[in-house]
């Protein structure tokens, strides 16, 4: 980690980044060799930014996302290569999260580099804030981390909710794994009383409960769930369901979408995390409730200056909601720049036949734009440009090598020969290719 | 409420189905001919027969008979048991007890060894303990109970002498009062070890010959819906929510993947039951099954009437039961509908 810190110098230099990636790899063991579902992507998510991740079905935005949590199943799927380095943050002294001025509203300061306490050293590359990379820490503390510090909305909240546990029980477990101090506090609760801590915190086996549920044990018992009631009750408020005390009781069943998804984003910014990956949130959605949902992320966001990964297939919702804008490829990034600069200058031909398929006003009715072909089989990929065969502009070089990440101007890139030559622009800086 | 509601309406169909299954079982125990034969001895002449045809009503036409039947029944008789030459109602109960201690011990072992089994395997998939497990729980579901139940007596009674057949040793049943007809259960009411040692030790075989089947079914469903249930998106949410593994799987994909399950344990049940004739007469187990089965052979009209009425109402208890666990586990579930 120390020399993987040291390599990507970029993180000490821009402390406003929240996670980075570098070179990232994953792939999976299939009947026919190794499948490369992501191949070698390199990016940054900055502190309170919307990072908008576009591509078609296939093309490794969901893995790489679930990366974050470190949730892809191994086996069949390989962690091969790269890392993923993140600052945690924690819960402001001051103002104990609620938000004041010593951390900017948002109840979060940066956690302290454990190895030297904040004053800075090797290990921190100098800046005292807790870095680590995803991929290598214990199991025990990537735990620790999601559902508190990186939090995931998924697809389709219908069935990413639990069908036979309540709403209460559902957020409450994030609780339960990540404030245990803070139920116990609000219970008024001694922490050395080792019954109720290993109720706050999951860890009751049955008997336990049996002696909990017998009288003289039983009011510490209650006043912890009471604790955690207001708590769950704060949470689904915060995403506006009306009367969230009634919700909580509810099944997910019993729930419109909509509501299941507001559920699905309490749930998620329950601890208030430092990124929050939304893996497609509206999709499974009708259209009128997705507008609704997406204000809401975006209003929570900006609330908590969360910084959020949004995947999507989308570009009209990414234009809306995102920052900035990476279009992935068969697993590779084919470009990068802020919305605006996408939408207005469009450089990879990929990019381009994206959002030439996008129906729009000049469009004539009854004809659909499409790119032609399919996404290439990942199964062992050859040293080439992932577009080859699909692309209008293609030359020789682009199935001899693979065209690196060039920049085309400030904050905006793409791999391709053809739109983005490599030496072109004097002040261009490949970014790392493996 | 809700609940109490659906369970009374299901109640109400009790009576239909006792009158059906009566009818039918009736109809059919006299497929063979009359049920004199029981009744009679060599020493007895013509007058004595005809005394017999006469309290028995077999003068009468079937219906006629039936209706006698259905009365003795309405008035807590269940006529006179020709096997054990006593009324049905003086041998029945502490038969019964027998054969509900058997059937419930190896139905525990079924569920709890079965649930158990299935959750590792099914947690485990594709290592070792999955193997081991998909070993053993299709012999089980493929071996035949009477070929097992013989190969069990030979190995641990015959040979190793580790385990006693039959119910109970005589002396030590004798010691204690039997208020309850459960071995286990009046021994543990009298406070004698020794006693409920000696229930426990007499029921081990029976139990593991009747269970072991009973055991695979369950495991298996358990296995293939962990398995399925762990593939779903909730689990993976419960993961992403910083839960460890002992929850996930616990707590979220176990609980649903009981529901299939518990549809299975149900039907298992009745799989027990016809199961504890065998197992009875190869252990000597004085139960319902061995006296059904005595009864079965000598046209015992009376007590096939009887156990065939129990075996019915189980039946339906059993499947009342399956229902309600299952709306407990499964929200989506109501009741009725």
């Amino acid at each position: 980690m120390l020399t993987n810190l040291e390599e990507h110098d970029a993180i000490v230099r821009a402390p406003d980044v929240i996670a980075s990636v570098r070179d990232l790899k994953i792939h999976f063991r299939g009947k026919r060799g190794m499948v490369h579902a992501v191949d070698g992507i390199s990016f940054d998510i900055r502190d309170g930014e919307t990072l908008g991740l576009v591509g078609e079905t296939g093309c490794g935005k969901s893995v790489t996302a679930r990366a974050f949590l470190r949730l892809v199943q191994t086996p069949p799927g390989v962690y091969a290569g790269g890392s993923i380095t993140f600052r945690p943050r924690r819960v402001c002294d001051d103002c104990s999260g609620v938000g004041c001025r010593e951390c900017d509203g948002t109840g979060r300061v940066a956690a302290h580099c454990p190895a030297c306490g904040g004053k800075g050293c090797r290990t921190c590359g100098g800046t005292g804030e807790e870095t680590v990379d995803l991929l290598s820490i214990p199991d025990a503390q990537m735990r620790a981390l999601r559902g508190n510090r990186i939090a995931m909305i998924f697809q389709d909240p219908g069935k990413a909710l639990n069908p036979g546990l309540t709403v209460r029980d559902q957020i409450s477990e994030v609780f339960l794994q990540h404030r245990t101090a803070e139920i116990l506090a609000a219970a008024g609760v001694s922490p050395n009383d080792v019954l109720l801590r290993r109720q706050a915190s999951q860890k009751s086996r049955a008997f336990e409960k049996m002696l909990l549920a017998v009288p003289p044990l039983r009011s510490g018992r209650n006043r912890v769930d009471a604790a955690l009631d207001t708590m769950v009750a704060d949470a689904l408020a915060q995403t506006q369901i009306p009367n969230p005390r009634k919700v909580m009781d509810r099944y997910p069943h019993e729930l419109s979408g909509g509501m299941r998804q507001r559920v699905m984003i309490a749930q998620a910014l329950a601890c208030n995390p430092d990124l929050l990956i939304a893996d497609e949130p509206t999709t499974a959605l009708d259209v009128t409730v997705q507008a609704r949902i997406l204000e809401l992320i975006r209003e929570l966001q900006q609330r908590h200056k969360t910084a959020v990964l949004y995947i999507s297939h989308d570009l009209s919702l990414v234009r809306r909601v995102c920052d900035r804008v990476m279009v992935m490829y068969a697993g590779r990034v084919a470009e990068t720049a802020t919305s605006q600069q996408l939408f207005r200058r469009p450089t990879h031909p990929y990019t381009r036949g994206l959002l030439g398929a996008l129906p729009g006003r000049g469009a004539h009715r009854g004809r659909l734009a499409a790119i032609d072909g399919t996404v290439p089989e990942l199964v062992d990929p050859p040293a080439a440009c992932r577009f080859v065969g699909r692309c209008p502009d293609e030359v020789a070089a682009c199935s001899r090598t693979d065209p690196p990440m060039v920049e085309i101007e400030p904050e905006h890139a793409a791999a391709c020969f053809v739109h983005a030559p490599p030496g072109k622009a004097a002040a261009t800086r490949p970014v790392r290719t493996p | 409420m809700q609940i109490r509601d659906y369970i009374l309406r299901r109640l109400m169909v009790l009576p239909l189905l006792i009158i059906g299954t009566s009818i039918i079982v009736f109809v059919l125990t006299r497929v063979g001919g009359s049920p004199i034969g029981i009744y009679l001895s060599h020493e007895m002449g013509p007058e004595q027969v005809q005394q017999i045809r006469e309290r028995f009503h077999l003068d009468d036409p079937l219906p006629v008979q039936y209706f006698y039947w259905a009365q003795g029944v309405l008035s807590g008789d269940f006529g006179w048991s020709g096997v054990s030459a006593a009324p049905v109602t003086a041998v029945f109960p502490s038969k019964l007890a027998a054969t509900m201690e058997l059937a419930i011990a190896s139905g525990i072992v079924a569920v709890v060894l079965g649930i158990w089994m299935g959750t590792v395997a099914g947690a485990r998939r594709n290592k070792w303990p999955d193997h081991v497990i998909r070993v053993v729980s299709i012999a089980g579901a493929s071996l035949p109970l009477f070929w097992f139940a013989i190969v069990l007596l030979i190995v641990f009674w015959v040979h190793l002498g580790w385990f006693p057949i039959g119910r109970s040793d005589p002396v030590i049943f004798d010691s204690i009062a039997h208020p309850t007809g459960f071995y286990t259960i009046d021994a543990l009411i009298a406070l004698s070890p020794r006693a409920f040692w000696d229930a426990i030790w007499h029921l081990i075989l029976p139990a593991i010959a009747l269970g072991y089947g009973a055991t695979a079914i369950v495991a298996r469903m358990m296995r293939s819906s962990l398995v399925e249930e762990l593939q779903e998106d909730y689990v993976e949410a419960a993961r992403a929510k910083g839960l460890p593994e002992r929850l996930v799987l616990k707590r979220h994909a176990r609980r649903n993947a009981l529901i299939p399950t518990v549809t299975v344990i149900g039907l298992t049940f009745g799989f027990l039951l016809q199961g504890t004739v065998v197992a009875e007469i190869i252990f000597r187990w004085p139960g319902l099954g061995r006296w059904m089965a005595d009864a079965v052979l000598r046209g015992d009209q009376a007590t096939i009437m009887a156990y065939v009425m129990f075996a019915s109402i189980l039946f339906l208890f059993v499947n009342l039961v399956v229902d309600v666990v299952y709306a407990y586990l499964d929200r989506r579930v109501v009741l009725g509908e």
